[in-house]
């Protein structure tokens, strides 16, 4: 089992959500986050001068799946919350040693 | 654009999306031209009836108010009371309170998520304390009669203070008293307010409320007595006498230059780096809130101003005050926002909201003696203003979260002097049963022909009260910071006055959005 730990920008949810529905996955976490990369932040406007915001929000998604779904997925998710535009984010897998349902107690692959 | 445009059409799917859009425009358009019709024609048909029916009794009216006097009706002997007037004060104080709410979001929605709670209470605390100081003593102070610096009761010396020995109305007005405390409270309120503007995100709370003592119960009655008190030296000066109709001076000058005694003693917020060194503003946290805020106050300014003539009788000057009133925000948000345009490309909100408040700040004084040509130009000239003394603090290194002296402060001398410039000299004074446009009380400018009289006058009490405010309000500041109460320590500050002096968030539930 893998996690798939994706920063994506948050306009870009609801696409990235229905192309992983497509390919059959079933679940997932989002959260709200902000972050930076090599986009450094960006510079707005108020009352006439502008600053600059280090940190800007994005989103971040969890799922977890079986070893079989990780390439699926992670092609998945870079090509939809993809923009060409500098602060499209990044992709992260990571094993996962034990999951369990926690409704019915059942573990491994049958939980995720 | 147009090349862009035609390049694009060469395209056949963008063709057809454009005749599309075209299309439904025209019949959106066609659509409201047949509801306009509709609507006029029936409306027309049933007008034209009653117009038909009571075509006596129209034409019979008509020459009553065209031989309409130039001096009003005399005032009847006292007591005079005027219902009408009363509840016309009364209402409009109920409105200029109001502008509480629009000052609370306005002010709440320029600072950050960790102060909203600090700029909140400080809003309600500091008009809890301004009633009392008001009732106390503030009211006689600005409103008794006394010498020309200060005020303490009526003609025969009873005092006024804690209200004690009011007459029924208040000098000729025919209005109430206490209906005329309650505006007059209300006004002081606008003007303590205005401070916290510049001091958020870093005052302390005991900082807050020996400051809100020190505007409410002492800066805004004695100064305010000079130019509204009924024997205020300012009534009386030469070459003409100083007029300030609804307070560009009396409660935004004042209240601006108080808030930007404090945001100089207090210093910036701690992370605030300025334009000059790389910096720039500190973001807000809520941009909604601050821009209904601002709407609530233009509303708010409904009262403000054409209350002002405490004369529901005065028609026309009531009415001309909201017009002009109107037209000064309007080209108020204008002249900001297509200032600040050609800096970023962006329409900047923030900005236009101060416009508009500017505009409305600002036409404030002349509002009464000017043509609605005129308040557009004062609102349009107020938008610039507004826009360079944010400049201008940034370049000095002063933080003004709000714009608290660039909207009061600087357009309220702005306005100030533009009845000097704009006065029309078509219109005299508003007394309790209508209109004074007698000879002695026409108020003329310099752009149509009065001379530079009144422009000096204006000048000169400005300044005056301006000046020795910013002196005071300098030593007042220094005296809050010298008890230790100013400022909040270096850490309270960056966790937050909302934890450090009121033990919550303002957003408990959203932690992913604190900042």
């Amino acid at each position: 089992m893998n996690k798939i730990e994706a920063i994506i920008k948050p306009f870009k949810l609801d696409e990235v959500k229905e192309a992983l529905a497509e390919i059959g996955i079933q679940g997932m976490t989002v959260s709200e986050v902000k972050g930076f990369g090599r986009q450094k932040g960006q510079t707005e406007v108020f009352r006439g001068s502008e600053y600059t915001v280090d940190f800007v929000p994005k989103i971040k998604l969890e799922i977890v799946v079986a070893d079989e779904a990780v390439d699926r997925v992670v092609k998945a998710i870079q090509e939809t919350a993809k923009t060409g535009k500098i602060g499209d984010g990044k992709i992260f897998v990571i094993p996962i040693s034990r999951a369990m349902r926690i409704r019915t107690a059942e573990t491994g692959e049958a939980a995720v | 654009m147009i090349k862009k445009f035609t390049t694009k059409m060469r395209d056949p799917k963008e063709r057809r999306l454009f005749y599309a859009i075209f299309g439904g425009k025209m019949l959106g358009l066609g659509l409201c031209f047949l509801v306009m019709l509709g609507v006029s024609a029936y409306f027309g048909s049933t007008a034209l009836k009653a117009h038909a029916d009571t075509g006596t009794a129209t034409t019979a009216t008509a020459p009553a108010t065209a031989a309409a006097p130039a001096a009003p009706a005399p005032v009847p002997d006292p007591p005079y009371c005027s219902p009408i007037n009363t509840m016309w004060v009364l209402v409009t104080a109920f409105l200029v309170f109001f502008m509480q709410a629009g000052f609370m979001f306005l002010e709440a929605g320029f600072a950050r998520t960790r102060e909203t709670i600090n700029v909140l209470l400080e809003g309600i605390v500091d008009t809890c304390l301004c009633g009392i100081l008001f009732y106390l003593w503030g009211f006689a102070w600005m409103f008794g009669h006394g010498n020309g610096f200060i005020g303490w009761g009526d003609s025969s010396g009873h005092t006024w203070y804690c209200l004690q020995n009011l007459g029924d109305t208040y000098e000729s007005t025919g209005v109430a008293t206490l209906a005329f405390f309650l505006f007059q409270f209300a006004f002081a309120d606008t003007c303590s307010t205005i401070t916290s503007g510049a001091m958020l995100g870093r005052t302390g709370f005991w900082g807050d409320l020996w400051y809100s003592i020190g505007v409410s119960g002492f800066i805004y009655p004695i100064f305010g007595h000079w130019a509204w008190g009924p024997d205020g030296w300012l009534n009386t000066i030469h070459p003409a006498a100083f007029h300030d109709f609804a307070g560009s001076t009396v409660v935004h000058t004042i209240g601006g230059f108080i808030a930007l005694a404090g945001a100089i003693v207090l210093g910036p917020r701690i992370g605030r780096k300025f334009k000059r060194d790389g910096g720039g503003p500190m973001p807000y946290h809520d941009m909604t809130i601050a821009a209904v805020g601002g709407v609530i106050l233009w509303f708010g300014w409904y009262g403000f101003n054409p209350g002002s003539t405490l004369s529901a009788m005065d028609i026309q000057g009531v009415a001309r005050v909201a017009a002009n009133t109107t037209l000064a925000a309007c080209g108020g948000g204008l002249g900001a926002l297509l200032f600040v345009y050609p800096r970023f490309k962006k329409w900047d909100c923030g900005a236009t909201i101060n416009g508009f408040l500017a505009g409305l700040v600002a036409i404030t004084c002349p509002c009464y003696w000017v043509s609605p040509f005129g308040a557009i130009m004062i609102g349009l000239i107020a938008g610039v203003v507004v826009i360079l003394g944010v400049d201008l603090l940034e370049y000095l290194r002063i933080d003004d979260p709000c714009g608290a002296w660039p909207v009061h402060g600087l357009c309220g001398i702005w306005g100030t002097w533009s009845l000097g410039l704009f006065a029309t000299g078509q219109f005299g004074a508003p007394t309790p049963t209508g209109a004074d446009n007698s000879a002695g009380a026409i108020v003329s400018g310099l752009f149509y022909g009065g001379g530079w009289n009144q422009f000096i006058a204006q000048v000169i009490g400005n300044a005056a009260i301006g000046g020795s405010v910013f002196i005071v309000s300098l030593v007042l500041m220094y005296a809050v910071k010298a008890t230790g109460t100013l400022r909040v320590s270096k850490d309270g500050e960056i966790e937050g006055l909302d934890l450090h002096e009121h033990g919550g968030h303002a957003y408990p539930e959203h932690t992913a959005h604190q900042s």
